[in-house]
């Protein structure tokens, strides 16, 4: 894993490791040098008011990061992971407020919804050998579809208050409790994909997949499982926006998070070609987006250059993708 | 004249004149510093004039500053990032038209416990909000005038279409059972056959109501649009068919309706006052900010479906009779409402 070093089943090399902690290391320090150019030149920006608020959309964007960072790896993507997303968050709303559930019974319902529809995205890519790419683009509008007919797009505002509470809480006057969740979920990911089978197997297999097959990793489960895994991530991701907003709103979601699933992990370091991935740099390519969308707001920047900043932002990741990628395969070249 | 004498008559009318250009500012309000900004849900030129109406209301109430701020796209999530931006640039009170009559709340909760205040303005948030309350148009009135103005100018009898904007929107219903309400007291003579509903966005505008009149224009004798794109649509189509015989009545005062009333393709269309929400929303978030002013419990309010505590900011129809001044009406109208807005509808200490 890129966190560790690039593409570790194949290449593991000291020079890979300490490729792939530079590039970690450097956007660091691009996090950094925002931070000090913005609150050096909007006082605002590190008031505890902001802090807050940055923190909480750092924690829901780096969720979502995730959840495609986990299809990433396994060589696909997943463009239905908005439409997961706010499946998740209608299905939470109707079982917290219409159904009256108990909210630990709607968290799990809300989870194991998004698991489902990421597995179904898994088992049509599996089963049909059609590209992830119009796989989950095709099941992204039939979720949204469905989920407005079933919801006849009317939000759900009465949960119970202690959703909308844990939203709005801050520990130690500053910090989202979101913001403490997406980092135990990058944690717990940065443990599967470092230390369990079931991680190495998702990089095998996203990295040369016959070649997996041949080492006798069942590559069609693993794809399926990276799905499922996607899925209940967004399914998490939906979960931290109707605590933020209190209440379950249908015009979440959909492709508002398409931008900022690819950002994330592309700029940290997990390659669109599959085999690796990157928990911490995702992170903090999720914290390097949010900083520059909130110090641009701060500073009062025309609110329309917001959108050419994201642009180049992505254009600069990808660019670096071709040439992570270009190394990565030179090395292989290299060691053949 | 003696050079010293003329020198001190000039210097006095200068005075005089800086007094009197300063004097109305000085004399509407004490100068404060807070910072208030205008935030509409994203483009669209039915906010145009709040800008104007920031500017004035910055220099006749004396405001440390009132901005107009416009979120990129209408995103609610974009929304709510500029608001929470702004306010950690130490603003410290705003006038919002929501992204999301919902999804609003929380950010707004969120300002409120920060001390502060916000009102909805030109669309309500759903109660339970923390808006201190909502001040825009009474759309059912102003589509059930509106629908009058149509029926007379139809002569009373014949067939209309009710151009209406989203299906979802709280709004369009009431407008919807405004528009059913006049056509019943016709007694039969009008009769409502379509109501093409989703058209308040450019292209579906242009392909529903082009397809209707392409099919039905010898069944319609009257149209009524109650949203901005379609008045701005159907007052275009009629002027390409150079038919004068459908009657149209509008929303809003787009350039295009306007003409379109002085050359005969369009009856009238229904003013609604964003200047002046734009306006009085400034002069009373400033009142409200710091806590010398709260809202009564006991106002006036008028209860609409989406909340309990709305305030009308005015409509009229505009027509070829008043087509050259129903600005001064619309500012008369705002004049009224912010003379009497202090008393009608706060507690100041």
């Amino acid at each position: 894993m890129t966190d560790q070093g690039v593409h570790e089943p194949l290449l593991s090399g000291r020079r890979l490791l300490l490729a792939g902690a530079s590039a970690r290391i450097g956007l660091l320090a691009i996090v950094i040098m925002f931070w000090i150019l913005f609150s050096s030149l909007a006082p605002g920006f590190l008031s505890a008011f902001n802090l807050f608020t940055l923190g909480r959309s750092l924690a829901i964007d780096v969720v979502i990061g995730f959840a495609q960072m986990v299809v990433l790896a396994t060589g696909g993507m997943n463009l239905a992971v908005g439409s997961i997303g706010v499946c998740a968050v209608m299905t939470s709303g109707y079982l917290l407020q219409i159904l009256g559930l108990p909210i630990p019974i709607g968290i799990l319902g809300a989870l194991v919804l998004g698991g489902a529809l990421g597995w179904l995205n898994g088992f049509a890519i599996v089963r049909t050998g059609v590209n992830s790419f119009i796989i989950t683009l095709a099941s992204a509008n039939l979720f949204s579809g469905a989920m407005l007919i079933l919801t006849k797009a009317v939000p759900l505002n009465a949960l119970p208050s202690e959703i909308g509470a844990f939203g709005k809480m801050k520990v130690a006057s500053v910090v989202s409790p979101l913001l403490l969740i997406a980092l135990g979920i990058g944690a717990a990911l940065y443990v599967l994909f470092r230390y369990s089978v079931l991680g190495r197997q998702i990089l095998a297999a996203g990295a040369n997949s016959r070649a997996a097959a041949m080492s006798g990793v069942p590559v069609g489960r693993v794809v399926i499982l990276g799905h499922t895994l996607s899925g209940i991530l967004a399914a998490s991701a939906g979960l931290m926006v109707v605590a933020r907003l209190g209440a379950a709103m249908p015009a979440v979601g959909g492709e508002e998070w398409l931008l900022p699933s690819f950002l994330g992990p592309v700029l940290g370091g997990t390659l669109l070609s599959g085999g690796t991935v990157a928990v911490i740099g995702t992170m903090l390519g999720a914290a390097l987006v949010t900083t520059i969308r909130s110090g641009l707001l701060v500073l009062q920047i025309g609110n329309f250059w917001l959108q050419l900043f994201l642009g180049l932002i992505l254009l600069v990741a990808v660019l670096l993708d071709r040439y992570r990628g270009l190394y990565v395969e030179r090395r292989r070249l290299g060691r053949q | 004249m003696r050079t010293g004498e003329l020198l001190v008559r000039r210097l006095g009318l200068g005075l005089a004149a800086v007094a009197c250009g300063l004097l109305p500012g000085i004399l509407a309000a004490e100068a404060s510093d807070n910072k208030l900004a205008l935030i509409p849900g994203g483009p669209h030129p039915y906010f145009a004039p709040w800008e104007q109406a920031a500017a004035d209301a910055k220099r006749d109430f004396s405001i440390g500053a009132v901005d107009f701020k416009v979120p990129q796209e209408w995103k609610l999530n974009l929304q709510t990032e500029l608001l929470e931006s702004l306010a950690a640039q130490g603003y410290k009170g705003f006038g919002v038209f929501p992204g999301d009559a919902v999804g609003i709340n929380s950010t707004v909760d969120e300002l409120n416990s920060a001390g502060i205040p916000s009102i909805a303005l030109a669309g309500c948030a759903q109660d339970p909000t923390k808006v201190a309350f909502c001040f825009g148009t009474d759309v059912y009135n102003s589509a059930y005038l509106g629908t009058k103005e149509l029926i007379k100018g139809m002569g009373g009898k014949g067939n209309i279409v009710h151009l209406a904007g989203l299906l979802v929107d709280p709004n369009t219903t009431l407008r919807k059972n405004a528009v059913e309400k006049a056509v019943s007291e016709t007694n039969g003579a009008v009769k409502l056959i379509q109501t093409v509903a989703d058209t308040d966005a450019q292209e579906a505008a242009d392909q529903k109501i082009n397809a209707l009149l392409a099919a039905q224009k010898d069944e319609i004798d009257g149209m009524i649009a109650t949203g901005y794109i379609p008045s701005v649509v159907a007052s275009k189509s009629l002027r390409t068919l150079g038919d004068k015989r459908i009657k149209f009545v509008g929303i809003d005062d787009d350039p295009i309706v306007l003409d379109a009333i002085k050359d005969g393709y369009v009856v009238g269309t229904m003013a609604q006052n964003p200047y002046g929400q734009g306006y009085v929303a400034a002069y009373v978030l400033d009142l409200l900010v710091g806590g010398s002013c709260t809202v009564k419990d006991d106002a006036p309010w008028i209860k609409t479906p989406q909340t309990a505590r709305f305030i009308d900011s005015g409509t009229l129809v505009i027509n070829n009779a008043n087509l050259t001044a129903y600005k001064d009406d619309l500012k008369k109208i705002t004049a009224d409402i912010q003379k009497s807005f202090k008393d009608k509808y706060l507690n100041c200490k």
